[in-house]
């Protein structure tokens, strides 16, 4: 409440409070004790609903100072000589201030209840729309890429409507899986893991797209077996997304190193290309949602949200995702993960 | 008995008429499809028509695909392909778990739902019985009676964990079983303790054992947030003799 505002509600309560005595000192003469005591009650009880209960404490306050001055005989002073009327009077006072701090409390109640209310349904209906965008898009995107597969052999352009129907998707996808980054739900298992299966699976997931690239992969010397801590399915996604990235930006016929690595308790995933690296001024933007590189045209770039949902994942697992430049050129994206340690009976089998 | 091959018949559940329409197209050739709109009605077909394979979509209007699923999985092993729309790796490990036998996510390619399509059916015809006392796929010769693994000739040691696991896995050949299920089959009369956390691990010992390149695996696929697929006999040809 502003000051003036304030003061407004104050100067109110002050008028209202004189005009009721005003009204009640007119006909003294024909009231009982507990119409006065019943007509101030309603007054802080109005007050204290209006404009709170510092309104209504004072109120209540006031009332007991007017109720002796006015209407406890003798009247016109604060004096009082039947005992029984100091009884009413402090009854009044008692049951005005906690009929102004009850009411207070359940109005707070009433309040923090409307905006939890309010929160949950915002949020059933984030969850609701993103169920319905995921399944609402897909059903029909499947519907064009099927179709325009059947028409492949007829219309050569067939296949750009099932690769841009492919785009869509993976913009739907990216969109949906930032949000859920965003809002942490999107990392679930953590589990001791080897190493061999993520990269295993990223090197699986990848070779499809790019055939012809060479992705030349170096793991801890001795043969020894990683063991992380750390979610599969995440670690896959940032993994192939570092990949796939790679290949997009280094020249055809340069491969692709993968090196992963024990260092202190740390699993160390390396990407390494030989493209024209990041420059230094954007080296930590390109983490960052909806970022596109303007040196880098868009058909290449995609949606601008791998980076950005691939260190969200990272983070949710414990681990960190840095770019470093490559000696000799080029860019290195390294994917720290948790290590874990096997007790003996594991460690071989 | 007629002597020509009796065509497959394909019963696919969806309400979406678009995606119906798009998998009797993708079987026009190979398959009798027929279709029901609601859980209900496909539930009705299946038992009615005893269809070779079921297609089910996981957004049903009037129930759930996982129910539907777990309805049908309780008298009959017709092979299950479910389709899905969501990403969630939680939701396939639930089907799985259900009896579905695969799932597809949307939006998938045509000739992605024939390839999977045929392998269950493959699958179905082949797998009568897992009573075999030996089962070869690529170079691996598992045998189930003299409890030996060889990998082109050469006999294999494996240590007891691992001949369970390579076991459960060569015995569902083609299907993917979740980490839920590799442990109960593995794990069920053992003193285990805190093992089912390291299942990961004696799958990366096995695979160093069979693979000729373990990070380039051909025989056990990892199924990320689901669980492992073993390959089938029919994802290694057969050099000429």
């Amino acid at each position: 409440m502003t000051p003036r505002a304030a003061t407004r509600h104050w100067l109110t309560w002050v008028i209202a409070t004189a005009g009721v005595t005003a009204v009640l000192l007119l006909v003294r003469r024909d009231l009982e004790k507990t119409h006065i005591a019943l007509a101030y009650l309603l007054l802080v009880l109005a007050g204290s609903a209006s404009a709170g209960h510092r309104v209504g404490l004072a109120l209540a306050a006031v009332s007991f100072l007017l109720f002796d001055w006015g209407f406890i005989p003798p009247y016109n002073t604060l004096a009082i000589t039947n005992p029984l009327d100091w009884f009413v009077l402090a009854a009044f006072l008692i049951v005005s201030v906690v009929a102004a701090e009850l009411l207070h409390r359940a109005q707070r109640e009433a309040r923090t209840a409307g905006e939890r209310e309010s929160l949950r349904e915002a949020n059933r209906l984030k969850n609701a729309l993103l169920a319905s965008v995921s399944h609402d898009l897909r059903t029909p995107l499947t519907t064009i890429k099927a179709l325009a597969h059947d028409l492949a052999g007829i219309d050569d352009r067939a296949m750009v409507i099932e690769q841009e129907a492919d785009r869509l998707n993976r913009m739907v996808a990216d969109l949906l899986d930032l949000t859920r980054v965003q809002s942490g739900t999107l990392v679930s298992t953590i589990e001791i893991t080897p190493v061999d299966d993520l990269v295993g699976a990223a090197l699986q997931r990848v070779s499809g797209a790019m055939p012809e690239r060479n992705v030349r992969v170096e793991l801890a010397e001795g043969g020894t077996l990683l063991i992380g801590r750390f979610d599969l399915a995440a670690s896959l996604r940032i993994l192939v997304n570092l990949i796939e990235n790679a290949h997009k930006y280094s020249p055809a016929g340069a491969p692709i190193e993968l090196l992963a690595v024990r260092r202190g308790a740390w699993i160390e995933l390396t990407v390494g290309d030989a493209g024209p690296g990041v420059p230094e001024a954007e080296r930590e933007r390109i983490f960052q949602a909806f970022y596109r590189r303007p040196d880098v045209a868009s058909d290449v770039g995609g949606t601008g949200l791998g980076l950005a949902i691939a260190r969200g994942l990272a983070e949710a697992q414990g681990g960190t995702l840095r770019y470093l430049p490559r000696a000799g050129g080029g860019s290195l994206f390294v994917l720290s993960l948790p290590a874990a340690d096997l007790p003996g009976q594991y460690a071989d089998g | 008995m007629t002597t020509t091959k009796p065509a497959h018949l394909v019963l696919v559940i969806d309400d979406e008429l678009a995606i119906r329409r798009v998998v009797r197209n993708a079987f026009q050739d190979s398959a009798r499809v027929i279709e029901a709109g609601t859980g209900a009605a496909g539930i009705d077909r299946a038992a009615a028509e005893r269809p070779d394979l079921i297609i089910l979509d996981l957004g049903l209007a009037d129930t759930s695909g996982l129910e539907v699923c777990r309805e049908i999985r309780a008298w009959s092993s017709v092979p299950i392909l479910v389709l899905s729309a969501r990403h969630a790796d939680a939701e396939k490990v639930q089907l799985l778990d259900a009896g579905a036998d695969d799932y597809l996510t949307k939006p998938f390619s045509t000739s992605e739902l024939q390839a999977r399509a045929r392998a269950l059916l493959r699958r179905a015809a082949t797998t009568t019985g897992q009573g075999e006392a030996r089962i070869v796929i690529g170079d691996l010769v598992l045998d189930l009676t003299a409890r030996a693994l060889t990998r082109a000739g050469e006999l294999l040691h494996l240590t007891p964990i691992e001949w369970d696991l390579l076991r459960v896995l060569m015995t569902h050949a083609g299907r993917t079983l979740t980490h839920q299920l590799l442990f109960r089959e593995v794990w069920a009369d053992k003193q285990f303790g805190d093992a089912q956390q390291y299942l990961r691990v004696y799958v990366a010992h096995l695979r160093r054992k069979i693979e000729a390149d373990s990070l380039r695996p051909r025989y056990i696929h990892t199924e990320p947030g689901v669980g492992y697929r073993f390959a089938t006999a029919a994802e290694f040809p057969r050099p000429p003799a």
